[in-house]
């Protein structure tokens, strides 16, 4: 019978994978979302409202309960264990049983020890454990990754799948009814264990299960049951006998029993805030939690990974006013890829100036928009894509307004042309205003591509008609060039000048006299000073 | 006992569900249903003495895999690449798709099955073909989940592997 129960099981799962996987394969999240919820709906909620629900249920029998021969005891032990009535009723009437406990390596899902409750059909374990891994890899897909994602367990019927996870392998409860939420910490408490006991066997695992062997009498820990007692009620008078032996007890032991009550409380109490104190760096960005070791009047230790970008375990704690001393923290470095961590880091090392906006999406993809100076645009370019967790970099939407400035003044000033009389290398009168205005630009352009980190350089070529012979017209065009550059000179300028003579030559088809040849043109050519752009360029 | 996790890889309707029930059942269906998602099975196999448990993940078939399918794929230590004889398409979606399972799960051992060698006479890989591949070292096996010919061969070849790529 036991064994056609455990064919239930693994018959239950086959269409979950299916349905699950099924609808998901058209519209992904949404009616990942739908698909999901009657099936497994209960169990991504999170255990807090489950318990409260399950108090609350616990709650009503208790006034049933109160004054019968188990009312009685249960009271005892609320009185002795220092939990409240309410949680002693639900724990034991709820009918639920451990079935079986699996240890199972995250990657692959292979079983790696697996313990049933009292002779039961272990045959299916090796396709329960590969179908919950498979399940899990789909959640975790579908519920996009993150720590938030992982399932932690889900309701199938008359069973509930717990499962407690780390990155190396996990620990699943098949439990038959309502478990309770003790069996959260035992799972908790006996993964911790394993995990510490065979960190190696784990690392190195191949698909040889024999040096797990020895970790049976751990798992076995968690194989629990617990069944309502169905005897029949009372009769009244016993009732009401007991209900005056409780009150007798209350009046004679209650001052004490208050007191250790208190302590007891307090005890569990204090767990529970290292716990959540924990919990704490398990959500912090940057922080991984490998394990701990809960000591007994001694610090908890806590054995964590950090990138140099988190806070520190102390501070975290301190922000929610939890004292550190409590914990001893051994922290190894590592460098995290947590988007937070990443995108601090990528602020770090760029150090935003304050137009450029920055968007690091999760895949790792920098977006750099809006304005920045010139050498920061160049720098940035340079070394974005080499910090770690980013994957490219987009800095299209990126510049310097200066640079549209000079782009705009190099083309007014490119675009001039200053004309000269017959065999003259001095301008026509008429020319001087434009030139003074080009020569002004000039000094303007030298003064913003300097505070870019630009040096500029200006090239004069001058032209002349093609009368006259050659060797004239080459120097009378030099000479027209090197009137421009004196010009300059007398402006104090520091740009380094070339002027070049063109000759005649140098005008294509250009035949007989022609004043609009007589004349100098100008090129200007910027050059980084910033290291690593190793072109000049020019607009 | 040793366990090993092997997908099966491959196009749509290839065979690769055939496969596994065949080897896993001895049974074999001339009806198509199409794999959703994955379907899990187990089948024990001795290799040279080597008592070891076979997690076979029979994945749904595609022209190429999303990344839902992906995750499937971790942890595995052995995959079959299952080919469609008839079809020629189904070989070069087979190689893209071993470039990529590379990437993710490293050179595991694998193997590329020719599926359908009980029909012969519509196919459309050549010997060509097979000798390319081979010559590029990659094993291959003709197969047919109807017949069963090398289908047992074909597992426990792949099973061989598994346990030498371990011991080196
Ligand atoms: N003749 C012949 N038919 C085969 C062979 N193997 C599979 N088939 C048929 O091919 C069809 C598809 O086989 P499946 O095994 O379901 O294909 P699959 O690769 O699992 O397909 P998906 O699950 O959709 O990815 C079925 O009708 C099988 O009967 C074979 O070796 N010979
Ligand atoms: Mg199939």
């Amino acid at each position: 019978m036991r064994s056609n129960k455990d064919n239930n099981l693994s018959m239950a799962m086959g269409p979950i994978v299916d349905d699950i996987v099924k609808k998901s394969m058209h519209d992904k999240m949404r009616d990942f979302i739908n698909a999901m919820f009657p099936l497994m709906g209960p169990a991504i909620r999170k255990s807090i409202s489950e318990s409260f629900r399950a108090m609350m249920v616990g709650f009503s029998k208790s006034m049933e309960m109160a004054f019968s021969w188990k009312g009685l005891r249960w009271r005892m032990e609320a009185l002795r264990t220092g939990k409240p009535f309410s949680e002693v009723v639900l724990l034991h009437t709820l009918v639920y049983r451990v079935e079986q406990v699996f240890f199972i390596h995250s990657a692959t899902g292979i079983s790696i020890e697996h313990v049933v409750n009292e002779g039961a059909d272990s045959r299916d374990a090796v396709m329960v454990s590969a179908m919950l891994t498979a399940i899990q890899d789909f959640v975790q897909d579908c519920l996009a990754s993150g720590k938030d994602g992982a399932l932690e367990s889900m309701r199938h019927g008359e069973f509930t799948f717990m499962v407690e996870k780390s990155p190396l392998a996990y620990l699943a409860c098949i439990v038959r009814g309502t478990p309770p939420e003790s069996l959260r910490e035992q799972m908790h408490i006996c993964l911790e264990t394993l995990l510490v006991k065979y960190a190696d066997e784990l690392e190195r695992f191949d698909g040889d299960t024999a040096p797990f062997v020895t970790c049976r009498p751990y798992m076995e820990q968690l194989l629990d049951a617990h069944y309502v007692d169905e005897g029949k009620p009372a009769p009244l008078w016993t009732k009401m006998l007991f209900g005056l032996v409780f009150l007798a007890i209350i009046g004679a032991f209650g001052y004490w029993q208050y007191e250790n009550h208190l302590a007891t409380e307090e005890a569990a109490a204090f767990r529970q805030q290292m716990r959540e104190a924990v919990n704490l760096l398990r959500h912090e960005p940057g922080i991984e939690v490998t394990h701990i070791n809960m000591r007994e009047n001694a610090p908890w230790e806590v054995f964590c990974l950090k990138d140099r970008l988190a806070r520190s375990p102390e501070e975290v704690m301190l922000e929610h006013s939890v004292d550190p001393s409590k914990f001893s923290f051994q922290i190894s470095p590592h460098t995290s890829h947590e988007p937070i961590i990443v995108e601090k880091n990528v602020k770090q090392a760029l150090n935003l100036p304050p137009g450029v906006n920055m968007v690091l999406d999760a895949g790792g993809s920098l977006t750099l928009s809006g304005t920045a100076p010139m050498e920061w645009i160049l720098m940035a370019g340079n070394k974005a894509a080499l910090l770690p967790g980013v994957t490219s970099v987009d800095m299209s939407a990126l510049s310097d307004p200066r640079m549209n400035m000079l782009k705009e003044m190099t083309s007014v000033v490119e675009n001039v042309t200053i004309s000269f009389p017959l065999n003259s290398d001095i301008p026509y009168a008429e020319e001087m205003p434009r030139l003074v205005h080009a020569v002004d630009m000039l000094v303007t352009i030298e003064h913003l591509a300097e505070t870019m980190g630009l040096s500029v350089s200006l090239s004069i070529y001058g032209h002349a008609d093609p009368t006259g012979t050659d060797k004239r017209n080459y120097e009378l065009s030099q000479a027209r060039a090197r009137t421009i550059a004196a010009m300059l000179y007398n402006r104090e300028s520091s740009m380094p000048v070339y002027a070049y003579g063109m000759g005649a030559d140098q005008f294509p088809g250009a035949t007989g006299y022609d004043a609009r040849k007589r004349k100098i043109e100008m090129r200007l050519r910027f050059t980084s000073s910033v290291q690593g752009l190793r072109e000049n360029f020019k607009f | 006992m040793i366990s090993k996790k092997v997908c099966m890889l491959g196009v749509f309707a290839v065979g690769k569900t055939a496969l596994v029930q065949k080897y896993v059942r001895s049974i074999f269906s001339d009806r198509y249903l199409s794999t959703v998602g994955v379907k899990i099975s187990k089948v024990e196999v001795n290799a040279d003495g080597v008592d070891t448990c076979l997690v076979l993940w029979d994945l749904e078939g595609k022209d190429f895999y999303t990344e839902i399918n992906l995750p499937y794929l971790r942890g595995a230590m052995g995959y079959f690449l299952v080919v469609d004889g008839t079809r020629r398409e189904t070989l070069d979606t087979a190689m893209e798709l071993r470039a990529k399972v590379t990437e993710m799960v490293g050179a595991v051992p694998h193997i590329i099955l020719l599926n359908k060698c009980d029909l012969k006479d519509n196919w459309e890989i050549t010997e060509d073909d097979i000798s390319a591949l081979e010559k590029q070292n990659i094993p291959v096996v003709k197969t047919s989940a109807k017949t069963g010919q090398s289908v047992n061969e074909a597992f426990l070849s792949l099973t061989r592997a598994m346990h030498c790529f371990q011991s080196t």
